[in-house]
């Protein structure tokens, strides 16, 4: 309702500047176009670092020190916070990283974003940059032909930086155009009064550009043609971390849980840095003074200072909050908790992880183990057997001898209720993935959705078994059940291997071999299991049509231990080159 | 003269391959997995040799033979994938 009312609103004040005021319309035209150039850096650097990025987020994110330098590192280089947050929410929801990690990539990140100030500062204001613009955004364009998505992202990355660049010229003109009409400095204000007013100021124009980058530079630009003072672009710059928190707050509302502890640990973080700078301004702003020599920056050098100024208390705000990590994950875990998943609700698959390739896969993956886990559960159970029996160290035969009790269980059932949702997901989330993915991701969402295709038919293959295993339980036919019971001790032996196989931590390819040789041994088992069968057939002990039902449920074992094995080899083996190795079609 | 810039980046692009590396890595990766598989089948045809001489018919020489055909079949399909 208010976007309904605000957005038109501002349009119209917009439109009002840009016919009443010529320098106001160059000022506003170089936000956009500073604004396309972030939206084209963002999209080059996803395209450019070919999941690196990713890679980075995921693995070196351990320890909250080792997560704040990555969240850091990563939007600097980037310069996007945004896009790091997609990353961050997205692996979150993927269970790929720890919340208390992603809080402190989100602390890196917020001095990660005073980067722009510093190349706003020092190239965009010393040379003349739009000079550099235009070759940029010509080779950025050709780049842009390439087949090869590094040379593409390569390509944006430089007309994303043609545009910043742009973009910037654009403000500093408007800026120098309109002192000679209109002096702004003439409205600077002294005092706490000054600092107040201007945080405002700050943060309206955040909440209103949706970019404390975008702010940023226009600060800066304002500040080094002396349309604003010094002290007052301080504040202003203080305003623009706090406009953040408003934008990040805004954004999380349609967000799942993760997005938005993500979004409160963000707002606790710019408050609390927010409140820091202020009651201690004028002793960051002489300190500044202090550091700047230090670094080189002269002291007349304003644009310089204030990205500095930017810096140190984003630093100040890490500093002060970082050690509260661990009490402010417990709070956001508190405060959004886990909803209780209906039955067949899928657990990993929202729309936030499919933003990033690897997060889609992981949460892929994760959830056909979930399927897989699930009907695992209705299968046992149909043959009358128990999980933690089956996972004990007690002889298979001992554990067969004390699992005579039927167990009800309607196995129609537990497919509509329990696995049709969680293998419709599947099937839904695999379609939308796909075009975000190179062409072996796209192999192993595959590979992910076959697997969840068998382990239904895996269920569906018991309903049959579980029906002649009770009958003959009912009537008593001792070589029946002594039949049955073979099939059954067969499923807990590569259940158990299954077992030891998802806990293995060394080589994959000895997972492989170790699902081989299984496979072998089931070929041999059907073989011993039949040969069986005819003995009994030919001493009349079972009748023919008893002697069909066993062969078929023969069939029916080994089709559910031959897809149990198939589904080992897709879920635990993470290499592809080995997976394919394992690739039943293939011979 | 879109064409012509398509073509000058496909030349680039074949320079800088980056795909070729990936295979080359690819290779490479197969080819250790192939030199692994091969020292095991070998030591597994000293081991079974020992333990056929003790006892055919024991528990770990069927299992050891079904380990020997599992890196056989392994094998095969990844001197298959190489070539």
């Amino acid at each position: 309702m208010l976007k309904r009312v605000i957005s038109p609103l501002l349009f119209l004040v917009f439109a009002w500047f840009i016919v009443t005021s010529s320098d106001a319309k160059i000022i506003i035209a170089g936000i956009a176009v500073f604004l396309i150039g972030m939206h084209y850096m963002e999209n080059g650097f996803k395209l450019f670092s070919g999941g690196a990025l990713e890679t980075i987020l995921e693995k070196f994110t351990s320890t909250t020190p080792k997560a704040i330098g990555t969240g850091f590192l990563a939007t600097a280089v980037v310069q996007s916070s945004s896009l790091v947050s997609v990353i961050v929410i997205s692996f979150l929801s993927a269970e790929l990283i720890s919340l208390t990690s992603a809080v402190g990539v989100v602390f890196g990140s917020n001095i990660g974003t005073t980067a722009t100030a510093w190349l706003v500062s020092a190239f965009g204001l010393k040379i003349k940059i739009a000079h550099y613009a235009l070759p940029m955004l010509i080779f950025g364009v050709i780049m842009g032909f390439s087949r090869a998505n590094v040379y593409k992202g390569l390509g944006s990355i430089l007309i994303g930086l043609g545009f910043i660049f742009l973009g910037i010229a654009y403000m500093k003109e408007g800026f120098e155009t309109m002192k000679e009409g209109l002096d702004l400095a003439e409205y600077a204000m002294e005092g706490y009064l000054g600092v107040f007013v201007y945080i405002l100021f700050g943060a309206i124009a955040t909440v209103v550009i949706q970019s404390s980058s975008a702010t940023m530079a226009i600060i800066i630009t304002a500040l080094s043609t002396g349309q604003i003072d010094y002290i007052n672009a301080l504040s202003l710059a203080i305003g623009a971390n706090v406009g953040t928190t408003v934008t990040a707050v805004l954004g999380a509302i349609a967000s799942n849980k993760n997005g938005k502890r993500l979004a409160v640990a963000h707002f606790v973080f710019n408050i609390i840095t927010g409140i820091t700078a202020v009651a201690l301004i004028y002793q960051l702003k002489d300190l500044v003074d202090i550091l700047a020599p230090m670094l080189g920056i002269a002291e007349t050098d304003d644009a310089m200072k204030l990205a500095l100024f930017h810096t140190i208390f984003n630093v100040l705000g890490v500093v002060i909050v970082a050690p509260f990590v661990k009490p402010l994950v417990r709070f956001l875990e508190t405060l959004f908790r886990d909803k209780h998943m209906g039955r067949g609700q899928p657990k990993y698959l929202t729309a936030e992880v499919m933003e990033i390739p690897a997060s889609a896969l992981e949460a892929l993956r994760k959830e056909t183990i979930h399927l897989y886990d699930k009907s695992l559960e209705a299968i046992v159970h149909a043959m009358n057997l128990h999980r933690d029996k089956i996972y004990s160290d007690t002889d298979i035969e001992v554990v067969i001898e004390k699992s005579t009790d039927k167990i009800e269980i309607n196995i129609d059932k537990v497919y509509q209720e329990d696995l049709k949702n969680l293998y419709s997901a599947i099937i839904k989330y695999s379609s939308m993935s796909q075009s975000h993915l190179d062409e072996e991701g796209n192999r192993r969402v595959y590979e992910l959705r076959l697997t969840a295709r068998n382990i239904i038919e895996m269920v569906k293959d018991v309903r049959e078994l579980q029906k002649n295993l009770n009958h003959y339980k009912k009537i008593k036919h001792n070589h029946m059940i002594n039949e049955y019971n073979k099939l059954r001790a067969e499923l807990i032996t590569n259940l158990r291997e299954i077992q030891i196989i998802r806990e293995f931590d060394g080589e994959e390819s000895e997972i492989l071999t170790q699902i081989e040789i299984l496979k072998e041994k089931s070929l041999d088992n059907e073989r011993i299991i039949n040969k069986d069968i005819d003995s009994l057939i030919r001493d009349n002990i079972i009748e023919p049509k008893m002697a069909s039902s066993l062969i078929n449920d023969v069939g029916f074992t080994h089709s559910i231990c031959k897809k149990l094995l198939n589904s080992a080899v897709t879920l635990w083996i993470k290499d592809f080159q080995i997976q394919e190795l394992g690739d039943e079609y293939e011979d | 003269m879109n064409m012509k810039i398509k073509d000058l980046m496909e030349n680039i692009d074949d320079f800088f391959d980056l795909s070729k590396k990936k295979q080359k890595n690819k290779r490479d990766k197969l080819k250790k997995m192939i030199k692994s598989l091969e020292d095991k089948k070998e030591d597994l045809k000293q081991v079974i040799r020992k333990e056929a001489n003790r006892d055919k018919k024991s528990k770990i020489c069927y299992n050891l033979c079904k380990e020997f055909k599992a890196v056989n079949k392994l094998l095969k399909k990844a001197k298959k994938r190489n070539s």
